[in-house]
């Protein structure tokens, strides 16, 4: 569609105001209808295309849906709550000139905290402000998620309408049909819906230590209790198992290493200058065979030189490899149950293995590493917090439990053995050696 | 024939309990270690079974620890503290197992009321008794639940370095259990040293002497 010129449009607008004005105060007041000081705006607003050059090249649609508006919770505070910097006497005239969407979107959060201070405390100090701050294009802020001319109560809280779908489609496509999903769908409201275990504006990093877990015992408090009846372990398994790991029993698993600071109690951040990690891509998906057991070790002895603060170590996790997988959760009694599963040798949740620092948005950065690190007997120190009976055996006590069984059993044959030949060929008897 | 009582009852209950808690926790160990490959025993049973097979194990450790504690039989566990002594039994019964029981040598051990371990099995004894068990129940009580352990676990150097010294205790045991059954069988007779183990009295050769013989 052809675009029409800022100014142009403006006198057009003009023009239209005159007319809308004349109608506005002919036609009978509607309840949604814009206010008058708003339909002045509107006059030029309310025409579809309109848009103003960015100094840094492309447009800003400058269009409002004069209807969607009307009927918003925004238009109790009409268009100058939130535009005060505009002057109706000098606009557009006077307008200053704006670089980009993203730049003129940063500056409009400004005014969205005015009134929802706690909402912008929450967002700030989120992943998603943390991905903003370093630049991310599209790291969401406010009015991403909500369109700040039609915001309609409850809109973000509804299945068909949360925004969250926008930029995580896939997500929210694996989440719809786990049992949330249906369940939500259903009209079971107590079913999360994205924010139910995200949070709405305070979103962090779910996948981080022991979000995930304790976002799930939220409202699974019963969880503990009901494990622990027939799971040895199981508040262990709380710690390094995460829960889609046994409740989507679809999922691909992933060993998660995460090089973790005693000092300032998180997660590393991404080392710089050591070798082992230059060398390496940022992807678990890399075909490179990763980290091997050797290198693991030097790299942590490496962090934990003199002079660095804090002891560096390893906690390690079970989680599942993608974040659509962890929204693929099924119903309880269709949950991996059975403890083979992963303890014993070759399980499948034991054959991908990812070392992972935090980025610095607090989202981990992993890197492949060799399934032989989880065996090697190499790895005793430096994986020395995760183990699981049989999955992650060490392949030299395997050898030594032959060796021992060989000796403990065949050594006995062997003696009495050579017992039988003293005594049947050389004729060597305690008696006789007496009676001699 | 002489006998001699060299095995009071309490040793004798202490002695056939850790038997058959030792054979049953290396079986059932086996069967935890290697799920998949051993299926005998679903994993879940396995575990539960292994853990209380560990209490009773240690609490009969206890059984022996104050039995020989409160008791003068102690003496039968004091170490040898003489070196020159201590390696000439070991070498002297060392030689008998290796060379001398081929050729029809006598024992050259002599067993008492005070004195019934050879050299071989009293420092054996000792190892497995002082050190191998109380390390095996230590570290079992550590797995048995990481959580609640979860400092001294750390402490240590994490669940692997626990469960790998438990595993190299377990792989001890499982050399050493056979070897023990074997040696229970160079009596006098085949039989000999397990009678005791049940009676009590171990039988002596004629013209062999000893304290206490009856």
């Amino acid at each position: 569609m052809r675009r029409r010129p800022f100014v142009m449009g403006a006198i057009g607008a003009a023009v239209a105001a005159i007319v809308l004005g004349v109608a506005g105060m002919t036609a009978p007041a509607s309840a949604a209808a814009p206010s008058a000081a708003d339909q002045q705006c509107l006059a030029c607003h309310g025409m579809a295309g309109l848009e103003m050059p960015l100094a840094g090249g492309g447009t800003l649609p400058l269009h409002i849906q004069g209807d969607a508006f009307a009927q918003s919770v925004h238009s109790a505070i009409g268009c100058t709550g939130c535009h005060a910097d505009i002057n109706p006497t000098s606009h557009p005239a006077a307008v200053k000139p704006i670089a980009s969407k993203s730049e003129f979107s940063i500056a409009m959060v400004q005014v969205c905290r005015n009134c929802h201070t706690g909402q912008f405390e929450q967002w700030d100090k989120s992943v998603h402000a943390a991905l903003a701050r370093e630049g991310n294009a599209a790291a969401p802020l406010c009015t991403t998620c909500h369109s700040p001319h039609a915001v309609m109560k409850g809109v973000a809280e509804a299945m068909d309408t949360i925004p969250c779908k926008t930029c995580h489609a896939d997500i929210f496509t694996a989440y719809a049909a786990s049992v949330h999903g249906v369940m939500r769908s259903s009209g079971v409201t107590a079913a999360p819906l994205c924010f139910g275990c995200h949070g709405a504006h305070d979103v962090s990093v779910p996948s981080a230590g022991a979000g995930r877990r304790d976002v799930c015992l939220g409202c699974h408090t019963e969880a503990p209790a009901s494990h622990r009846t027939w799971l040895p372990n199981a508040e262990l398994h709380f710690d390094v198992v995460s829960c889609p790991v046994c409740h989507t029993p679809q999922a691909q698993r992933v060993v998660d290493l995460v090089l973790y600071n005693s000092a300032t109690q998180k997660e590393t951040a991404r080392p710089v200058g050591i070798p082992e990690f230059e060398s390496l891509t940022g992807s678990s998906a890399s075909a490179r065979p990763g980290l091997d057991p050797t290198t693991l070790m030097t790299l942590l002895k490496t962090l934990n030189s003199q002079g660095v603060e804090g002891k560096t170590s390893i906690r390690g996790r079970l989680e599942v490899r993608t974040g659509v997988e962890d929204h693929e959760l099924v119903a309880a009694s269709k949950a991996i149950s059975n403890c083979n599963t992963c303890h014993q040798e070759g399980a499948a949740a034991f054959q991908s293995v990812v070392v992972s620092v935090a980025g610095p948005s607090g989202m981990p950065i992993r890197y492949g590493a060799s399934k032989d690190v989880l065996s090697s007997a190499i790895s005793v120190q430096s994986i020395g917090g995760f183990y699981a009976i049989g999955g992650t055996r060490i392949t030299f006590l395997d050898v030594l439990f032959v060796l021992a069984l060989l000796g403990g059993i065949g050594g006995p044959i062997a003696h009495l053995t050579a017992r039988w030949f003293f005594k049947r060929y050389l004729n060597h008897t305690p008696q006789e050696q007496r009676k001699g | 024939m002489q006998r001699i009582y060299i095995h009071p009852l309490p040793v004798r209950v202490w002695h056939w309990t850790n038997a058959v808690t030792c054979v049953m926790l290396v079986l059932t160990g086996v069967q935890i270690r290697y799920v998949g490959l051993i299926n005998v025993v679903p994993f879940r049973i396995a575990v539960a079974v292994h853990n209380w097979l560990g209490v009773v194990l240690i609490a009969n450790f206890f059984v022996w620890f104050f039995y020989y504690l409160f008791t003068d039989r102690i003496r039968v566990y004091l170490p040898e503290l003489n070196p020159v002594t201590f390696f000439q039994g070991i070498m002297r019964q060392s030689i008998y197992y290796g060379y001398g029981i081929f050729k029809g040598a006598p024992n050259p051990f002599h067993v008492s009321i005070y004195r019934k371990f050879n050299p071989l099995q009293a420092i054996t004894y000792q190892v497995v008794m002082l050190l191998l068990l109380p390390i095996q129940g230590f570290t079992g009580i550590l797995l048995w639940n990481l959580t609640r352990f979860a400092g001294v676990v750390a402490a240590l150097g994490g669940v692997r370095v626990i469960d790998t010294v438990h595993v190299l205790i377990f792989i001890v045991f499982a050399f050493y259990i056979p070897f023990h059954a074997y040696l229970g069988t160079l009596g006098h007779t085949v039989t000999d040293h397990y009678k005791a183990m049940f009676t009590g009295y171990e039988e002596l050769e004629e013209g062999e002497s000893s304290d206490g013989a009856e």
